[in-house]
Parts: structure tokens; C-alpha cells; sequence
């Protein structure tokens, strides 16, 4: 099914879309996130956070294996999306998981560095 | 793996396209070079990193990327240059991250304090050098002289032999 299409980011290089099934939202990147697609991503992740919290999602999804690079500042911008969901009181909170490609070696330790930041919300799937 | 020390330098003014398009060459041009696709992506990270603060930071938009690959036994390095003139105000803030740096010896655990620290932060990420040296495992250090900062990023990676 999908979401009210306000997470849909089209660039040259990067672009993101979204699905919801049941509880669950899912947020797939593509491309390169470097400085070109700061702004439109600093703009998206609050979006997704307001629609997990609209539909009570219990479970948000970032498909990061067709991403093939994200820069600090993109990385930042999710930080600052997990630090939001952190902060939430726990029964608004929703767990977050990390699809990764084992081939895409920045994933490995970008997805970890993640993880350890929030490891009580975070999983990661390889 | 070569046994040959390769090396290149290119002297540009970087923008936001040419960053991503050095990033995708170095990292095609060590794929050939070094058969560890892991050290690779640690290489190609750290100088797609360190052009984009070149390209915030540079006061004149021109920037100098060293790339020095040294083959050894049992381990390869590999030095990351970069030069560029900047204001005292981003070498005083370049000045802080570096001190930061090396008042921590766990760079993972300094990268989750940034982190925690960037989450706040209105502008700027801040997380830029501290992510190659935990995430590029690289070490770091830099020079500065007159307004021309120049920053060194070297990893050990380690040599294998062709099967």
C-alpha cells in the first residue's frame, strides 16, 4: 500500500520512495546521498517520523541497499531522526530496521554506528 | 595487489558533482590496485569526506587531493592529502575537532559522542572528520601554514597476495 506520497524524493542521483503495510513503513533510498540531496532529506525524515506517528507504525524500514553512498551530513540527518524516536515516550516509540547489502561496505560500519546510537530501537538486516 | 607505490594528485576547484565523481574514481582506480574491496570503500569514504569540507570550507573554492598508495609485507599504506586556504575562523573550528580528536583514544565511542552532539545541531553535521577516522579507520593529523590548511588521512591496510 502506499503512504500519502509526501516521502518521495526524486533527484538526479538519489531518490527515495515509500510503502506502508500494516504497521510497518517502509522507506527505500537510491542512489547517492551527498550534498546534493541533503535538503530534500533533511525535509523527508521528519515526514516520515509525522506519518509513523499518524499510523502508529510499530516498525519503520530504511531500505539502504540500492543506496550507494551517504555522506556525514545525509548520515546526520538521520541522527537526528533517531534521536527524535528516541526521545519519544516509550509507547509512541517504533522500532527501526536497517536493510543493508553486504557488497556495500560503508554500509557496514555507517549501519553500526547507527545501531550503537540507539541499539534498543535499531536492528540491522544484511 | 600491485607492488608498484601509486600515487596521483589533482588540483581543482571541487563542487558538489566533481566530489561524487572523484569518489567513484579512486574508488574504480584502487578496486584494481588493492584486492581488499572493504579498504577500498575506507578510501574512497574518506576522500569523498574530505573534499566536501573542502568544497564548505576552501576560501577560494581551489583545492590540492594527494592519493599515495605505498605496497609493503605484510601491510600497505595509504596517505590521503588534502590542502586548501581557509579563514581563521573554520581553522580555529578545524583546529577544536583535531584537538577533540586526540584528547579521545577510542574513535568509535568519540564518533558517538559527535553524533549525539550533531542530533541538535541547526547547522553543519560536525561529523565529517570524525567519521573517517572511526568509520575509515584512519589516522589523522593536519598542518597549518599561513591560511593554507592541509589535512593527512592514512589507514594500514593489509597486503594480499594474488592467488
Amino acid at each position: 500500500m502506499s503512504t500519502n506520497g509526501n516521502l518521495t524524493i526524486t533527484l538526479r542521483d538519489f531518490s527515495t520512495s515509500a510503502e506502508r503495510t500494516g504497521t510497518t513503513l517502509t522507506l527505500k533510498l537510491v542512489g547517492n546521498a551527498d550534498m546534493a540531496a541533503k535538503d530534500s532529506l533533511d525535509a523527508l525524515l521528519p515526514r516520515l517520523h509525522q506519518e509513523a506517528l499518524s499510523l502508529s507504525a510499530k516498525e519503520v524500514v530504511i531500505d539502504f541497499r540500492e543506496l550507494e553512498f551517504m555522506n556525514s551530513s545525509c548520515f546526520k540527518s538521520f541522527v537526528t531522526w533517531i534521536s527524535d524516536v528516541s526521545e519519544l515516550e516509550a509507547d509512541k516509540q517504533y522500532k527501526i530496521r536497517l536493510l543493508s547489502k553486504a557488497e556495500m561496505h560503508w554500509q557496514r560500519r555507517s549501519l553500526h554506528a547507527l545501531r550503537c546510537f540507539a541499539i534498543d530501537l535499531i536492528t540491522i538486516e544484511t | 595487489m600491485t607492488t608498484i607505490p601509486t600515487s596521483f594528485e589533482l588540483t581543482f576547484r571541487p563542487n558538489v558533482e566533481l566530489v561524487s565523481i572523484v569518489r567513484h574514481f579512486v574508488s574504480d582506480f584502487y578496486e584494481r590496485m588493492i584486492d581488499d574491496a572493504d579498504a577500498v570503500s575506507r578510501i574512497a569514504l574518506a576522500t569523498h569526506e574530505l573534499l566536501e569540507n573542502a568544497v564548505k570550507y576552501s576560501s577560494d573554492g581551489a583545492t590540492s587531493l594527494s592519493i599515495n598508495f605505498e605496497p609493503n609485507e605484510p601491510d600497505s599504506k595509504v596517505s590521503i592529502r588534502l590542502a586548501n586556504r581557509a579563514s581563521a575562523e573554520h581553522v580555529a573550528a578545524l583546529t577544536a575537532i583535531f584537538d577533540e580528536m586526540k584528547n579521545h583514544t577510542d574513535p568509535f565511542a568519540l564518533y558517538q559522542i559527535v553524533m549525539a552532539r550533531s542530533a541538535k545541531r541547526k547547522v553543519g553535521s560536525g561529523l565529517g572528520l570524525v567519521r573517517v577516522c572511526a568509520e575509515g579507520e584512519m589516522t589523522m593529523s593536519y598542518s597549518i601554514e599561513d591560511d593554507r590548511v592541509t589535512i593527512l588521512a592514512q589507514a594500514i591496510v593489509a597486503t594480499r597476495r594474488a592467488s
